[in-house]
């Protein structure tokens, strides 16, 4: 293996090795769950897979770039949008079809924004997503062509089933790409841009042109797990399109599975679902409460992320010592 | 013409709790770096002990603002003191990650508490107006806006004339070397967090004479709290005040010449325009 | 050292949860003499509240039911018994709570979730799955457009939900000429307001005024100086309980006087008038039932509706609105189509409850080819000096309406 600069990403720009192996190795078993023939199940792994696509797109963008995006929701938006409208007005079913034109339709609209909004630093890129997303959201609301406030149904296809292999498909290239990103060019550029853009600036990074890269990645990711979603849930409406959920889970998946590597996001994906089903099944009334609780526990002790605990000398003792790592 | 004036003047008066609610999360962010996701339930719990201390001993809330500020503040401190202190220097992403988990906590448990129905304060007074010039104001939303304006006062006040409101501005500016020079910033960190929090609360209370209360009341006013503060610009009071004003202004003149239904989308895309053309806000400083 | 650390908890995590959720016994459905049915309901988010009163509607018939024996099928008598679960007023877990409650759960049948979003995609997992679900509280036509030969509304549409006040209003003196219409922007609401609309101009009326306002708004400044400029005979709203109540304060703040304050939802929430308090007064909401309608239902329920409030009001202590009795009437329409039916085959249910046509306490229960219930009438409510009365159609009227409303200074 090349000699992978030292970097604050836990374990070499991807992440560390063992760890990766291990959750790709998930990945493939996850393939296998239409083969249960539980609805359930299928539900459930398909929104792990979602998830996971969306932590991963915003993992480009938040992670490797370093530039915190509240508003990646608006490219799921749009495409489960484009997968509605073909159904709506072209009597298109074809989820391929759908993935294609999602995906064209956000790296579109990451290009035309991020050229003026990657410009802004910091906090003020993170209101700028956020208050486009909104913005959109109040936007396609009014606009009747997609529905307006009352939304678009869109008919299944028979074999249902081919939503799950579909987003599986979304999840596992997304997870590639990042990979082959992390490990290129380009994903350099990104981590030299999150470290010190000044510094890359001087050493020939064009830091807008790759943050808008990154950004235009990220959307597509999104896009593409969207556009498979419309169809699996046969409705979509602007609250649906834009939830709020699907804007902050992903970022709260990275972060528990550690920010900046290849494997932080499915490994997030799969732990908060895993406790948000086992919290709902036990204490209907209050899981919610509980799964507040759980976070808060947990980032105080996993500040940052899951894959930390591989990376921490002295086994359990040293990670009890580090436990201070960030109070004031 | 009189339309024109009419919601001049709602924009000013909605615009002046949206400073209140700004000003506390401005100055955390601003000054600790934190976002603070809770902000919208401190918010709430203000207007609930609003509605408490209304229906059981017919406390007037204006009497309560004062009270909602206390209440809040050492909640407020309690909390960054013995919860977030622990990753307060983490990168920004650790601290939002748990005030969200702070967040599911807190309107979860007002919910058990207070049941989802939806609750309100009338009182003797609610609803009274009067007019000038064929323009209606309501008592209650002029009053509501003059306090935001002597809450507003008074912070900027105390942080440039008080010793510790000095302190808060020295660590803001550098913490190792406010540290050095005797500045205890565990403390100082507990009090700013107490005073975002007791400043959602007053605003909390004055949001319970004119809004229904619900334990999800909170979730829009924060994102108004992050429009404004970056509107107006980040740890300025003057910004969270000038910013609350003039995004409620938007949002009527918005909403009335645009329609009705794009209210928010008008605002926000003014939001853009201001972060491209002048990203560090109208108020705010040259460092990001 | 480490892949141990890490892989152990993320597979300990991973299969220990999912153990756990498969461990949760599932009570052995319809097993020898119990008929189970699955809700999802709001417990927690944004329609809680709402969500809270279905499942009281639902838990009202239950008892009522196995305390007087249970369902007859075929020669057998069943219990009857119902789960639930949180769908935390989101959609996608609704549509998660369905498909566990028919794949995992095997339960018998679905009563529906509240809201309009949720019913519609609970809908499309019980068309899938070919399970049938009766609902009580999703009443926007675009549920029953698609096709679905599953899903029934028990509650007239969202079309009708204000045009009893508007055929009241042809009948007062002096007759109302202008409307002016604002809906939230939500599926249900806007067809509300089209409905509403619709009726205005085909009978005369015109609508001078007809906006849409974001769904949840925290400010409706902008529609009410709107309104407020074209004084209109007449004011409706589209929306939900919390748009409601902004609504009527911001009218009194902003001195906006009409002739008739017409509310899609909200009137007959007992939190409306407990919020609002004599501001409440002289309001008109568009109701699907009212404790003092006058249907005679049939045999093997509560045939009176001032019989089934005062139930009601004993074990829940709070008078029934409609969200309770539309719930309960969702329930009565699986009582009697599964009676008749004699089976709990999905199948023939589904085909009995396409062709149920049944009187009960809560109004006529049959469905058109759709599934929606097109032959129950929306009766109208007014608020009169802090309670509520029923003054339209004149059938089930126990009050004259008041009219016109006076000036807010006048009152």
């Amino acid at each position: 293996m090349a000699a992978a600069p030292p970097s604050r990403a836990l374990g070499g720009i991807t992440g560390n090795a063992t760890a990766l192996r291990v959750t790709a190795g998930i990945l493939i078993v996850m393939a296998f769950v239409p083969l249960l023939h539980s609805g359930y199940y299928e539900n459930l792994g398909r929104s792990v897979l979602m998830f996971a696509t969306l932590s991963l797109g915003w993992n480009i963008i938040g992670g490797y770039a370093g530039y915190v995006s509240f508003g990646n929701v608006v490219f799921f938006g749009l495409g489960s949008y484009v997968t509605a409208a073909l159904w709506q007005h072209w009597h298109q079913q074809s989820i391929v079809l759908a993935i294609l034109c999602a995906m064209v339709v956000g790296v579109a609209f990451a290009l035309v924004l991020g050229m003026p909004i990657l410009r802004l630093r910091g906090h003020y890129f993170g209101i700028a997503t956020l208050g486009i997303a909104l913005a959109t959201q109040e936007i396609v609301s009014n606009i009747d062509w997609l529905g307006a406030g009352s939304g678009l149904t869109v008919r299944p296809v028979d074999a249902y089933s081919t939503y799950y292999y579909a987003m599986w498909i979304v999840c596992a290239a997304s997870m590639l790409a990042t990979y082959l990103i992390a490990r290129s060019k380009l994903g350099y550029a990104f981590v030299a841009i999150r470290e010190n853009e000044e510094a890359a600036a001087v050493l020939g990074v064009d830091p807008t042109r790759y943050k808008v890269v990154a950004w235009a990645i990220s959307a597509a990711m999104a896009a593409a797990a969207g556009a498979v979603f419309a169809g699996a849930n046969g409705f979509m409406d602007p609250p649906t399109a834009f939830a709020l959920d699907n804007n902050v889970f992903p970022i709260v998946m990275a972060i528990l599975g550690g920010v900046g590597t290849v494997a932080g996001p499915l490994v997030g994906a799969l732990i908060l679902t895993a406790i948000n089903e086992t919290l709902w099944s036990h204490f209907p009334q209050i899981h919610t409460l509980f799964f507040g609780a759980v976070i808060v526990v947990v980032v105080v002790f996993l500040p940052r992320g899951l894959l930390w605990l591989f990376n921490t000398r002295g086994g359990w003792k040293g990670i009890v010592g580090s436990l201070g790592a960030y109070r004031v | 013409m009189q339309l024109f004036w009419q919601d001049l003047v709602n924009g000013l008066l909605v615009g002046g709790i949206f400073a209140v609610v700004a000003l506390g999360f401005s100055l955390v962010w601003g000054i600790m770096n934190i976002i603070n996701l809770a902000h919208g339930s401190f918010v709430m719990l203000g207007a609930y002990l609003s509605y408490v201390l209304f229906s059981t001993w017919h406390v007037d809330p204006f009497l309560s603002i004062p009270i909602g500020f206390v209440v809040l503040f050492v909640f407020g401190y309690c909390i960054q003191r013995f919860v977030i202190n622990f990753v307060v220097r983490a990168p920004i992403l650790t601290t939002f990650l748990l005030t969200f988990g702070l967040s599911l906590l807190i309107v979860n448990f007002a919910l058990l508490v207070f049941h989802g129905d939806v609750k309100g304060i009338t009182t003797q007074y609610s609803g009274s107006n009067f007019s000038i010039g064929g323009v209606t104001i309501a008592w209650v939303k002029l009053w509501t806006l003059i306090v935001a304006l002597v809450i507003t006062a008074l912070m900027q006040l105390w942080l440039t004339r008080s010793k510790t409101g000095r302190a808060i501005r020295a660590m803001a500016m550098d913490i190792d070397a406010a540290q050095l020079s005797g500045v205890r910033v565990a403390h100082l960190y507990a009090i700013v967090f107490g005073l975002g929090a007791g400043l959602a609360g007053a605003a909390g209370v004055l949001i319970s004479l004119s809004y229904s209360l619900q334990p999800s009341m909170g979730d829009p006013f924060v994102i108004t709290a992050f429009v404004v503060c970056v509107l107006g610009g980040l740890g300025s009071v003057q910004g969270a005040l000038l910013g609350g004003l003039i995004f409620g202004i938007l949002e009527a003149f918005g909403s009335q010449y645009i329609g009705t239904g794009l209210q928010d989308a008008v605002a926000l895309v003014v939001l853009l325009i201001v972060l491209i053309v002048r990203p560090r806000g109208l108020l705010g400083k040259a460092t990001a | 050292m480490g892949l141990l650390r890490f892989g152990g908890l993320l597979a300990l995590t991973v299969a220990g949860s999912l153990a756990f959720t498969t461990a949760v016994p599932a009570p052995a459905a319809a097993a020898d003499d119990t008929i189970v049915f699955g809700a999802a309901l709001a417990a927690t988010g944004s329609t809680a509240r709402e969500g809270e009163l279905t499942k009281e509607g639902y838990e009202f018939w239950k008892d009522y039911i196995n305390a007087h024996g249970g369902i007859k099928v075929g020669g057998k008598t069943y219990k009857v018994d119902i789960k639930y679960a949180d769908d935390e007023s989101n959609p996608q877990t609704a549509a998660r709570l369905v498909e566990k409650f028919v794949s995992e759960d095997k339960v018998n049948f679905i009563l529906g979730p509240y809201g309009s979003a949720n019913s519609a995609t609970a809908a499309a997992v019980v068309e899938r799955l070919k399970v049938p679900m009766v609902e009580g509280n999703g009443a926007a036509q675009s549920i029953f457009s698609q096709g679905f030969k599953y899903t029934f509304a028990v509650l007239a549409p969202g079309t009708k939900y204000l045009q009893g006040i508007l055929e009241m209003a042809q009948t007062l003196k002096p007759k109302p000429k202008t409307v002016a219409i604002a809906t939230a922007n939500d599926a249900f609401s806007v067809e509300v307001g089209g409905g509403a609309a619709a009726y205005a101009t085909a009978h005369g009326m015109t609508v001078i005024y007809n906006n849409k306002y974001p769904a949840s708004t925290t400010d409706v400044s902008a529609v009410v100086s709107a309104i407020k400029a074209v004084n209109p005979d007449i004011i409706l709203n589209g929306g939900h309980l919390d748009e409601a109540l902004l609504l009527q304060r911001t009218f009194k703040e902003q001195n906006v006087n009409a002739k008739i304050f017409g509310y899609s939802v909200g009137p007959d929430t007992p939190d409306f008038r407990k919020t609002l308090g004599k501001d409440a007064n002289w309001v008109f909401g568009g109701t699907q039932w009212s404790p003092t309608a006058k249907y005679q239902g049939a045999a093997g329920f509560i045939s009176d509706s001032k019989v089934y409030a005062a139930e009601f009001n004993k074990k829940y202590g709070h008078v029934p609105d409609y969200h309770n009795a539309e719930s309960t009437a969702a329930c009565l329409a699986f009582q009697y189509a599964i009676e008749k039916a004699g089976s709990l085959d999905p199948l023939k249910v589904r085909d009995a409850l396409q062709a149920l046509d049944v009187v009960t306490f809560y109004g006529i229960l049959k469905f058109d080819s759709r599934g929606i219930n097109m032959y129950k009438p929306m009766a109208v409510n007014q608020i009169q000096n802090g309670n509520l009365m029923t003054v339209w159609p004149l059938g089930v009227q126990n009050a004259k309406p008041m009219y016109p409303t006076p000036a807010w200074d006048k009152r």
